[in-house]
């Protein structure tokens, strides 16, 4: 509201100086500029992807395919590890979600509606971690100690608790009125029964913006399955993306499928294809694009106001 | 004393009795923190031991500074605390203030709807992948197939393979990282254009100020408290960040300005299998951080009196 009553107001104005009109033409010319610096690296990625092989080789392509070409697609489409992969990183984003949205919910409850003996203390031990973690070799450790390596569950554990999401999610708790939980005690529910069906119904915004979070950090997280898992049919998406893309010029020929038989052809195809395989894991970021615009905002405001 | 005991003692039985169900959430998730985030601050001490995984600290020989002692007469340290120090600062020192100047020129932007779609569109690569972002720095720096050596050619130039130099790491790790965080980092700071009193404006303009002045008078000094809240939120995370990126970025031949503290600490314990040396260097990393967090703290102190601690 209050930005539409100063745009009101710029927009009458009588009259605009030279230099402002100079400067707004040229702020609209640059944020183009910075439209093109963000987006460029996406269309080209895309286009590369779509091409044909001898325009990639010949590093024609810029914003736009040259010489339309699928084929790509459907090679990975036949790729089963990459398909196993995307699978694992549903069941690590979706129980990490779930699970991790009931553990911080009932993290944050007690120190947002508990008086209980050892609460300072409580509250100490979840923000330590905020700040002070073991580092990387330590983490991988402990979850060989636990027996976990090699397993899915290793990602979903280790990340399943996040301070910072801990101090979101309980201011959130403290805004709502306390008279709910007093009333509700009175009435005989324990605090199980108020948390999961009275807190969190209403805490709805403040959940959809932490799930997405989370589902974001696994879905795009390398450092730990990096340490974690070691075994090919456990591997993310990440990980694949990673051997099949990063792992160069070695490994051109086996994502090529050896369809083609010439070598220039092997390699273009290695690129459209290697380009291909990072256009379908954005898949279900771009789908869940307009909900994460809706809640990652208003989720970094409510962060940043009150963590 | 003697009878205001019992009846604190009850008191106390009654409070523990009355909070028992919040016990019950509290229990598990302590259980939770002391085996996934304490623990591995208790492994920190393999850095005193030759650890061995099947054999944990028992069947381990204790070495005492042994690892200490090998890291400081590594020929490389230096190099590696340099290169260090060198991509996180200069990642931060560059990122910091362009999202703030980035949020101010979009306000300034007259059309409500362009404003919109241009903040859209920045956001977007901060949901990209790590990995994802490194293969397009890999395409778009090839001297064949990318954008850049297309247009050193075309102007007469002959492309190099700019991710094999180590002369140009450093920039690459700045642009690929003002590319995917200057549009989320600036979110916050729209939102405290925002809330920015619409009437100190006015009275701006009453009093004879032009835009610019506007800016200068009352916009900046609107969004100061969220910058040097975020500085100091950022402060903690210091010689933390970018180890994917660095990682993945990396080869033979730009190791010798790629090469951190934090990669070296990986290599060594997961591709050479020595943890204890591997988490002394972590542990190392971790001071110097801490280091640099309390002299940043003390300068924000003097200088706007807003502390971390």
């Amino acid at each position: 509201m209050a930005v539409k009553t100063r745009e009101f107001n710029k927009n009458n104005l009588i009259a605009r100086s030279r230099g402002e009109k100079i400067f707004d033409a040229f702020n609209v010319i640059l944020m183009l500029m910075l439209i093109m610096f963000f987006m460029f690296p996406i269309f080209n990625m895309i286009s590369i992807s779509l091409s044909d092989e001898y325009a990639v080789l010949r590093g024609d392509i810029t914003v736009y395919p040259i010489g339309f070409n699928g084929t790509a697609y459907q090679n990975i489409f036949t790729n089963t590890s990459l398909w196993n992969s995307a699978k694992n990183s549903i069941i690590v984003a979706g129980l990490g979600c779930a699970l991790g949205i009931v553990a911080l919910c009932i993290a944050a409850y007690p120190l947002a509606f508990g008086n209980f003996y050892g609460k300072k203390l409580y509250n100490i031990l979840i923000l330590v971690t905020m700040w002070f973690n073991g580092g990387i070799i330590p983490t991988f450790l402990t979850i060989s100690k636990l027996g976990l390596q090699n397993s899915l569950w290793s990602l979903i554990l280790n990340s399943l608790l996040t301070a910072y999401y801990v101090v979101i999610v309980r201011s959130y708790f403290e805004s709502l009125p306390k008279s709910i939980v007093e009333s509700a005690n009175i009435d005989g529910a324990n605090d199980f029964r108020i948390l999961f069906q009275l807190i969190m119904p209403l805490s709805k915004p403040v959940l959809a913006t932490v799930a997405l979070w989370i589902i974001v950090g696994h879905w795009n997280d390398f450092l730990n399955p990096l340490l974690f898992i070691g075994v090919k049919d456990k591997f993310t998406l990440q990980l694949i993306l990673k051997e099949m893309v990063l792992n160069a010029e070695s490994s051109t020929y086996s994502i090529s499928l050896g369809n083609s038989g010439d070598t220039a052809g092997a390699a273009a195809l290695g690129q459209q294809t290697r380009n291909a395989v990072l256009v379908v894991s954005m898949v279900p970021m771009v789908i869940l694009y307009p909900f994460l615009q809706r809640y990652f905002i208003s989720g970094i405001t409510l962060g940043a106001v009150k963590g | 004393m003697q009878r205001g005991t019992p009846t604190k003692w009850a008191k106390i039985r009654n409070n523990i009795w009355r909070n028992r169900y919040i016990y019950m959430m509290v229990l598990p998730i302590l259980i939770y923190l002391a085996l996934f985030k304490y623990m591995p601050m208790w492994f920190l001490k393999t850095s005193f031991y030759d650890y061995k995984l099947l054999k944990g600290f028992d069947g381990s020989k204790y070495v005492g500074l042994k690892w200490f002692k090998r890291l400081f007469s590594n020929p490389n340290l230096m190099r590696y605390i340099g290169n260090t120090l060198r991509l996180n600062l200069s990642a931060m020192v560059f990122l910091f203030p362009l999202p703030m100047i980035f949020a101010i020129f979009l306000n300034e932007l007259r059309s409500v709807r362009y404003k919109k779609t241009v903040q859209t569109i920045s956001y977007l690569p901060h949901f990209v992948s790590t990995v994802v972002m490194v293969s397009m720095i890999t395409t778009i720096t090839s001297p064949s197939l990318g954008i850049i050596g297309k247009i050193i050619s075309a102007s007469g130039g002959v492309p190099k393979n700019y991710l094999a130099d180590p002369n140009y790491f450093v920039p690459i790790n700045v642009i690929s990282g003002a590319w995917q965080s200057i549009g989320w980092d600036a979110v916050i700071y729209v939102s405290a254009l925002a809330s920015i009193d619409q009437g100190l404006y006015e009275a701006a303009k009453i009093d004879g100020a032009n835009r610019f002045k506007q800016v200068l008078h009352v916009t900046l000094p609107g969004l100061l408290p969220t910058f040097i809240i975020i500085l100091i939120m950022r402060m903690g995370q210091m010689l933390n960040v970018n180890f994917e990126k660095v990682y993945l970025l990396q080869n033979n031949l730009n190791l010798p300005a790629s090469e951190m503290l934090p990669t070296f600490s990986y290599k060594t314990g997961m591709e050479s299998r020595n943890y204890g040396y591997a988490t002394a260097v972590g542990l190392f990393n971790s001071v110097i951080s801490l280091f640099l967090v309390l002299i940043a703290n003390q300068i924000s102190k003097r200088t706007s009196e807003i502390s971390l601690m």
